[in-house]
């Protein structure tokens, strides 16, 4: 009750912005008309409706969908950091563990194009502007995980998550894989018991979110894993242990061999079942967009209570997941593929 | 005044305009600016609309013209402002601006590529000599300093060691280059970690900043030179100078060669800085020509946009000859737009002229006043708490003179209340050239478009300043008081004796009644409080005392007053209800209880004077009895107030009591019981009738919840505002002595008066 008393006093106000910038999420109506675009200047225009205003004003000539993608995530980082450079204490903490998971996602990003030997440049335009570091662009130097961590990660923040995977092994495919899921099993935890120490309601939105996210990794990883090399206890070993799933249904989940055995795990479970259910309605969605959707539902009741850190993890989400519905509304309308225009994730009525 | 009481009156309009003709007059209404059109196709997408492309168009011109003013914001060079207002463009011109604007962006555009790479050549070359420099400084201490040259000794017969004995085969390379200062520390660390240490850098600052020729921006840089052994570590430092963005640059190893390198680059960059010059000048001369006419040109391209906006709204007759479009205009107005219309049917040459017709709706209005200067502000303020709908009693006439009165009653400060209305006078008289200024800063622009209201505020101000008798918190004394302590001395001292001894003295009273010493002169001190309060020792007691009953006179006058103007609505909009139901209460509860004691007060201050004083009753004691039937027997030998008052406010009590739930309950129990009937109407008719709640036009105003909260806020706030005005005054009173006795004190501690205590 105290904590939620004094919230107010160091971070109401980038509550305040960041319920604000929540408002400006799209609404439904404006997915329809975004739907209804002929070309990408349609689409501009449209968003010039919206709180998007005029972030592709100043772009000369013809318009692609990378420049899109760019400038949304530009504008995405840029309410970002106006958010962070005022936030202090916890929150700061906080949202600097929000950049972590696109950190992880860059090195891995990185790691597999060194593997597939494409030049650095083109890689680093791919990497997600939130989980930029400095020894990014160094990372080539690399050949096995020891040398990453020495020379690379042992300055950022990940470099505690990795001490789990560090051997004198070369770098291919399956490492990395391995290296993303472990990076990201100990981030999760860290995150979660941070979001305990926190404590209030802070933890209890937080924990739900991250339970979430905990377990769609475990099953995400248990159903890739099925005819690779993968054996069951290294599997076992990438689960993250802060889910609804632990401990019980992870043990259970490792032992599973197919996708039907993964079924009777979420049986279990009355939100998870609902995902691997066939809904009968003739949409076949994957279980990545049912997940997706879920992620969506969570994040948005996150914003029903006040008083907590969670908003702004949310709000990072959301605006993620509506980067990815715009993007996807904007490659199907210039590839002229309209058929499955409609399968963005809906965010807010 | 009329016109600000009641909203003008509005009428919907419908236009047919012809389509050749309907750029010319939207045009001219625009200028006009006395029209609001509605969006007939609110349900169309922005893309679907007839004129998107002259939308996209003025887009495209406009992020050209945004490319310009960035770039001649970055030289420095003035924007021209006439501030002429110029006309909308035809739609042919149009195209002339849009290939002036092409040309003169790729103009540019060419000038900034070409500039860019003359100075990316620049930077190169400039870095290089300073790495030539800088690097002459290393390599002489290396040659120096023994302890340097030792470690790279011990460096290399360490090497030597490992590598089986080749030492004498192997010396040291080296690498220099430039780095973003703030990335060094990373970078060292960096190449410590994958080196193991086996590296040696050195490096050096660059003093001046260098320009980043992409952006423009000035870097800070440092200069690097680093020393390694061996094509394997070679590699590596090459691969993080790639990563953390150096630029590598040859540095020959003999001193004669750099030395050589030096002159070259040196002579290099002189040429590079007649040709960047040049460069330099003629994007200035563009960017000088293109300065003249931007604001004109933003201001073009902006009305065009707006324009095609505007016509976007508009529907598309069948024969697609003819728009259509509905516009609320003032019905005083619809001379001034027949005529814009035929202005601008007549510059679009056109020879049918315009149709307008007045349309009949059951839509409300928009409310429109007509403002000047003066009125505005006060508008301003008003709307801030909520506009007034269609043609309903505006408050803003009383509230010219009721705002700065209130205000001063709480001011009330003579030489305060001139300092402002001289500040406001002088924001008055050079409105004119003061105007432009208003935009730039916002706090300014408040107290500028606030003058008129200050000034107001400043001349009531002076007038309760005197009233209080209060300047700078000081009285004066000009006409003499009404008080004199002579009496109490030998009469045969002159004034200026009696001034000595009176200094001598603690304190003196002053007692009317004492007939003796004749402190009462019985000539009242002709306007406003008399001097002699400001050196008494109950100044506070008895000023408050004033002040505290004035407030109550004056908020009840102000309380009622708006329930009349209130009355006013309902009778202007012939509903019987609420004067029932609301007015007639309203009045009730407030005379009844705070008009009974107004008539309390003044009766008080005509009937009791020094002589009685001790048999004054205590009025507010007095009002909660009377709530209470509480009637003390004990009087202490006074008679009672009047004769016959415990049946007089028994009597009130008894009328104010049903007056609550009278407001509360009478108005929205008989809306209910209508909307009931209405639906049971509708019912049997067996019609779909349409919920009257849903009905953004519908009659009946408001639900059942909205009656009930308006009817206990409006008893709540009768409370309030009384108790609010009782308190007010008491801060501001402490406030001005307590103010006094610290400057009296220590005459350093700076304060300002709070005038809203």
């Amino acid at each position: 009750m105290f904590s939620e008393s004094m919230f107010s006093v160091d971070a109401g106000y980038l509550e305040g912005l960041a319920r604000g910038f929540k408002g400006g999420i799209l609404k439904k109506t404006d997915y329809y008309n975004l739907t209804q675009c002929e070309t990408l200047e349609d689409l501009k225009l449209h968003l010039q409706s919206t709180d998007y205003g005029h972030f592709l004003a100043n772009e000369a000539g013809p318009l692609t969908v990378s420049v899109i993608e760019e400038r949304l995530k530009e504008k995405l980082i840029i309410e970002f950091n106006h958010l962070r450079t005022q936030a202090t204490g916890y929150l700061a903490e906080f949202m600097d563990y929000i950049t972590y998971s696109y950190m992880i996602d860059n090195v891995v990003l990185l790691l597999s194009g060194i593997l597939h030997d494409r030049p650095i440049k083109e890689m680093l335009a791919k990497c997600h502007p939130m989980g930029t570091f400095e020894q990014m662009e160094a990372i080539h130097i690399a050949t096995t995980t020891r040398e990453l961590y020495d020379a690379v990660l042992v300055d950022t923040p990940l470099a505690p998550y990795f001490a789990d995977c560090i051997n004198e092994e070369d770098l291919n495919e399956m490492n990395i894989e391995i290296i993303r899921n472990t990076l990201y099993k100990a981030y999760l935890e860290d995150f979660s018991a941070f979001c305990q120490q926190i404590g209030g309601t802070t933890a209890e939105v937080m924990q739900e979110v991250l339970a979430f996210e905990a377990d769609r990794r475990a099953f995400m990883i248990t159903i890739n894993s099925f005819g690779t090399e993968l054996l069951k206890e290294d599997r076992k070993k990438l689960y993250p242990a802060c889910g609804r799933l632990y401990p019980g249904g992870l043990e259970m989940l490792a032992q599973a061999e197919e996708v039907e055995q993964v079924k009777l795990v979420a049986d279990y479970f009355a939100e998870y079942r609902v995902m691997f259910e066939d809904d009968g309605t003739g949409m076949d969605k994957t279980l990545e967009d049912k997940f997706f959707e879920h992620e969506v539902r969570l994040n948005v009741r996150a914003f029903m209570q006040q008083f907590h850190y969670g908003v702004f993890y949310s709000l990072v989400k959301l605006k993620e997941q509506e980067i990815r519905n715009i993007i996807w509304i904007a490659e199907c309308v210039s590839q002229r593929h309209r058929a499955k225009i409609e399968a963005y994730i809906p965010i807010l009525e | 005044m009329g016109d600000l009481f009641r909203s003008q009156e509005m009428t919907l309009c419908q236009l047919f305009l012809q389509a050749e003709a309907a750029y010319a007059c939207v045009s001219e209404l625009g200028e006009l600016g006395l029209v609001q059109f509605r969006d007939l196709k609110p349900d169309t997408n922005a893309f679907q609309r007839k004129f998107v492309n002259e939308i996209r168009r003025c887009d495209e011109m406009e992020r050209k013209l945004r490319y310009l003013e960035k770039e001649i914001r970055k030289d420095g060079i003035p924007i021209l402002d006439t501030g002429d207002n110029p006309e909308a463009p035809n739609p042919r011109e149009m195209v002339d601006l849009e290939a002036t604007l092409e040309k003169l962006e790729n103009e540019l555009r060419e000038v900034n590529a070409y500039a860019e790479s003359l100075k990316k050549n620049f930077l190169e070359l400039t870095e290089l000599k300073h790495i030539l420099r800088k690097t002459q400084t290393f390599f002489e201490e290396a040659l120096h300093d023994q302890h340097m040259t030792e470690e790279a000794v011990g460096l290399m017969t360490e090497e030597g060691m490992m590598a089986g004995g080749q030492a004498a085969g192997l010396r040291l390379q080296s690498v220099a280059g430039v780095i973003l200062r703030e990335r060094l520390p990373a970078f060292e660390r960096m190449l410590w970690r994958v080196c193991r240490g086996n590296v040696f850098l050195k490096q050096a600052e660059i003093d001046t900043a260098l320009e980043d020729p992409a952006t423009g921006d000035k870097v800070l840089k440092s200069v690097f030179i680093i020393f390694f052994q061996g094509e394997q570590l070679k590699t590596r430092v090459k691969k993080i100078c790639e990563g953390f963005r150096a630029t590598l640059y040859p540095c020959p190893d003999s001193q004669a060669e750099r030395r050589e390198m030096a002159i070259s680059v040196m002579t290099r960059i002189e040429d590079l800085n007649t040709v960047l010059n040049t460069t330099v000048d003629h994007r200035m001369r563009v960017l000088m020509a293109a300065a003249k006419n931007l604001r004109l040109w933003f201001i073009k391209v902006g009305k065009i946009k707006a324009i095609y906006h505007t016509l976007n709204m508009f529907n598309v007759e069948a024969t697609n000859k003819c728009l259509i479009a509905e516009a609320w205009c003032a019905v005083d107005d619809l001379d001034k737009i027949h005529l814009a219309l035929r202005r601008g049917t007549e510059r679009a040459g056109s020879s049918i002229p315009p149709i307008l017709n007045r349309m009949s709706t059951r839509e409300m209005p928009p409310t429109y006043f007509r403002v000047n200067k003066l009125t505005s502000g006060f508008q301003s303020i008003i709307d801030a708490y909520g506009v007034a709908s269609y043609r309903e009693a505006n408050p803003s006439p009383f509230a010219i003179v009721t705002f700065p009165f209130l205000f001063a009653v709480m001011y009330g400060d003579f030489g305060h209340g001139t300092l402002m209305f001289l500040a406001a006078l002088w924001m008055v008289l050079r409105e004119k050239q003061l105007a432009p200024t208003a935009k730039l800063s916002e706090i300014w622009a408040t107290f500028f478009n606030g003058r008129y209201i200050i000034l107001m505020m400043g001349a009531f101000s002076i007038y309760t300043g005197l009233i209080y008798n209060d300047c700078f918190s000081r009285s004066v004394n000009i006409f003499g008081s009404g008080w004199s302590v002579r009496g109490q001395f030998n009469q045969s001292l002159t004034p200026d004796q009696i001034r000595t001894q009176v200094r001598g003295i603690e304190s003196l009273q002053l007692n009317p009644n004492d007939a003796q010493a004749k402190a009462w002169r019985a000539n009242p001190y002709p306007f406003g409080l008399d001097p002699v309060w400001q050196v008494s020792g109950n100044k506070i007691t008895f000023t408050n005392s004033i002040k505290m009953k004035t407030s109550v006179v004056l908020g009840v006058i102000h309380m009622l007053f708006g329930v009349f103007v209130s009355l006013t609505n309902h009778l202007h909009r012939r509903d019987m209800l609420s004067v029932v139901g609301e007015f007639v209460p309203q009045v009730l509860f407030l005379l009844g209880m705070f008009g009974y004691l107004v008539i309390l007060i003044l009766y008080k201050w005509a009937v009791y004077s020094g002589r009685n004083s001790n048999c004054a009753p205590n009025l507010l004691i007095g009002l909660i009895n009377m709530f209470l039937f509480r009637y003390d027997k004990a009087t202490n030998g006074c008679p009672p107030i009047y004769t016959g008052y415990q049946g007089l406010q028994t009597f009130l009590v008894l009328l104010i009591i049903p007056c609550a739930p009278w407001m509360l309950l009478v108005k929205p129990l008989i809306l209910r019981r209508r909307q009931q009937m209405l639906a049971r109407g509708g019912a049997m008719m067996g019609q779909q009738q349409p919920q009257p709640q849903m009905q953004p036009d519908a009659g009946v105003d408001g639900g059942d919840q909205t009656e009930l909260g308006m009817g206990s806020s409006r008893m709540a706030a009768t409370i309030s505002m009384t108790a609010i005005r009782l308190s007010i005054w008491e801060p501001d009173m402490g406030i001005t002595e307590r103010r006094w006795t610290s400057v009296r004190c220590s005459c350093t501690r700076p304060s300002t008066r709070s005038s809203t205590a």
